[in-house]
């Protein structure tokens, strides 16, 4: 097998014993489950389209491995084109499904580790990288979806890892064995992590030689002995047990993040890509974290939707030639494209690194994202102001099909008398859904915090700025030698 | 309508007793300006019984017909040197591809 079709993917989950909890239960079939079966339909997406020759361009690569045809969420970048490629896929699949599709962070895992793999064995002479590309042969032959594990509890903020109270608030290493090490932790904010096949683990933030311990990288089945998830609470997200679609805006996609918990799980040693090199971990998460905020390119798509949504809505109002809602409609499209604009430049400024792989631009990864965390909140509240109040006051689509309310919601809520009254509650259902219900999760707060809050970027883009030159130029013009 | 025009395709079925092979490739639709899959259900419902539409990968196609979203036209279309390829980015270009089939067929 190189390339699971969506009936193959759902299928290969089924197989997985995963331990997950919801409400204080135990999930026992997590496909199955109405909350989280439309974020497994939204991962789904990304093995469907790869099969249709409208989207192949951009959803499949070939393996440098093997030469064979592969989904692009398992490849590793050769090239300025896959970078850009990567950025547009991103784009591609937010628009399709409106949500976070949560398979990106698996495969800028893969990319980061087979940089930092193929570093640290220069170094020391260790063999990480081979381990790592026997890996990634098993995971591009069986086409998986990895959740890319980084983020720590992180306990006292004000501690490093060893100093903190409870040591498992960091990911550790608690036993070093023949065959492999035992290790403890959690990581936290876990988009995806229950329709994953794999996860990779990686350390979430610079380390010292005092916090060796906590400077580890592998891999394991997402079902290993040990592993357990608690999946978290979005705005909304029980409208998915109701009976009626409309409610739910989307009717078809979702996401979801959950607490992993590691709780004295073993790693055999051919899936460790890291272990005591703490002076890398540093390295890795600023690998990885560029790569994760050029994936943000993904809200430019979730974006289209909320812009295509603001603009039927006007039309269904019948305000959409005002001119102060056509300045409003070009406003979002401006922000919208601004962000594009960021994604695809730090692909076409990447380079390659040693190992071969592309890495993208550091400075402009960051300044996109550092964008992200921004303009999703202006074209949600430009969308908000666009929709009128009625998103947030309109009544159930139980009411709607109630044979006691039903008629007065036909009769007062119908705008444009070409319009059923029935689309208009649709499309407001879906800027609800996208600006405070469950795809609020991911088209605002993760644009926020996922791949680092905002600072994270400042202190990036500060670290990667070049002043002196800058200093040169405007010296140089002014007449100061 | 851009793209290469080779003799080749100029003298395919000259007395238009036989369809033309049409293998169409799409560009990754990332952003498309149109609905490509609508275009092209439309240039195959005008062709019936001018042009049968082959699988890309098949190797049967006598011209290439690559379907761009927009006019970046970034199509992979590196496997296909040596055949005769037509380029559409909008309506426009279906319906010139249209005529020119039309046009031989007609012949």
């Amino acid at each position: 097998m190189t390339m699971m079709t969506a009936e193959q993917y759902e299928e290969s989950l089924r197989h997985l014993n995963l331990k997950v909890y919801m409400f204080g239960k135990r999930v026992e079939s997590p496909v199955d489950d109405p909350i989280i079966r439309p974020s497994m339909k939204a991962v789904a997406e990304t093995y469907a389209l790869a099969h249709r020759p409208e989207y192949e361009d951009i959803m499949t690569a070939t393996s440098q491995i093997t030469d064979k045809k592969i989904n692009r969420f398992t490849h590793i970048h050769q090239s300025i084109d896959d970078l850009v490629k990567k950025s547009k896929m991103g784009r591609l699949l937010g628009r399709c499904t409106g949500c976070c599709f949560q398979r990106c962070v698996g495969m800028d895992a893969l990319n980061a580790l087979s940089i930092v793999t193929f570093n640290i064995d220069e170094k020391y002479g260790t063999d990480y990288y081979k381990r790592f590309l026997a890996y990634l042969e098993y995971v591009q032959d069986k086409d998986l979806t990895i959740d890319g594990a980084m983020t720590d509890p992180k306990g006292d903020r004000r501690l490093p890892p060893h100093k903190q109270p409870d040591p498992d608030h960091f990911l550790h290493v608690v036993e070093e064995r023949k065959d492999g090490i035992v290790v403890r932790g959690a990581k936290a904010h876990q988009t995806g992590a229950v329709n994953s096949h794999e996860v990779i683990v990686m350390p979430t933030i610079a380390m010292r030689e005092e916090d060796q311990d906590y400077a580890v990288s592998f891999a394991l089945p997402s079902d290993a002995e040990g592993i357990l998830y608690i999946i978290g609470r979005q705005s909304c997200d029980t409208r998915k047990l109701e009976k009626g679609l409309m409610d739910r805006g989307n009717l078809l996609f979702g996401g979801h993040e959950a607490l992993v918990v590691f709780d004295h799980v073993f790693v055999p040693w051919d899936r460790v890509f890291m272990y005591r090199e703490f002076e890398f971990a540093g390295q890795l998460v600023e690998i990885f974290a560029s790569y994760h905020r050029q994936s943000y390119a993904c809200k430019v798509g979730v974006g289209d939707v909320l812009i295509g949504a603001a603009q039927t809505i006007a039309e269904y109002n019948g305000t959409d030639r005002a001119s102060h809602i056509r300045d409003k409609i070009i406003e979002m499209n401006h922000l919208n494209e601004t962000l594009y604009c960021g994604c695809i430049a730090c692909a076409s400024e990447g380079h390659r690194e040693p190992s071969g792989t592309y890495a993208v631009n550091t400075l402009l990864a960051n300044v996109h994202k550092q964008n992200v965390t921004r303009f999703p909140y202006e074209v949600s509240r430009l969308a908000q102001d666009i929709a009128g109040g009625l998103m947030v006051t309109l009544p159930s689509e139980d009411d709607l099909r109630s044979p006691e309310t039903g008629k007065w919601l036909e009769k007062y809520y119908r705008a444009d008398p070409g319009v059923p009254t029935e689309h208009r509650m649709h499309v407001l259902r879906l800027i609800e859904n996208l600006t405070l219900g469950t795809a609020a999760v991911g088209y605002l707060t993760e644009s926020m915090h996922g791949a680092g809050s905002p600072q994270a970027q400042r202190i990036m883009i500060a670290r990667n700025l070049n002043m002196q030159e800058k200093q040169r130029a405007a010296k140089k013009l002014c007449g100061i030698e | 309508m851009r793209g290469r025009r080779s003799s080749r395709f100029s003298g395919i079925h000259p007395e238009g007793s036989m369809p033309v092979k049409v293998a169409v490739k799409y560009c990754g639709g990332c952003n498309p300006e149109y609905d490509r899959i609508a275009l092209v259900e439309e240039i195959e419902e005008k062709l019936e019984g001018r042009a049968v539409f082959v699988s890309p990968g098949s190797g049967d196609g006598e011209v290439i017909l690559a379907v761009e979203g927009c006019k970046t036209a970034c199509a992979d279309l590196s496997r296909f040197e040596g055949l005769p390829i037509r380029i559409i980015t909008c309506r426009e270009d279906a319906h010139r591809f249209i005529r020119e089939i039309e046009d031989k067929s007609s012949r």
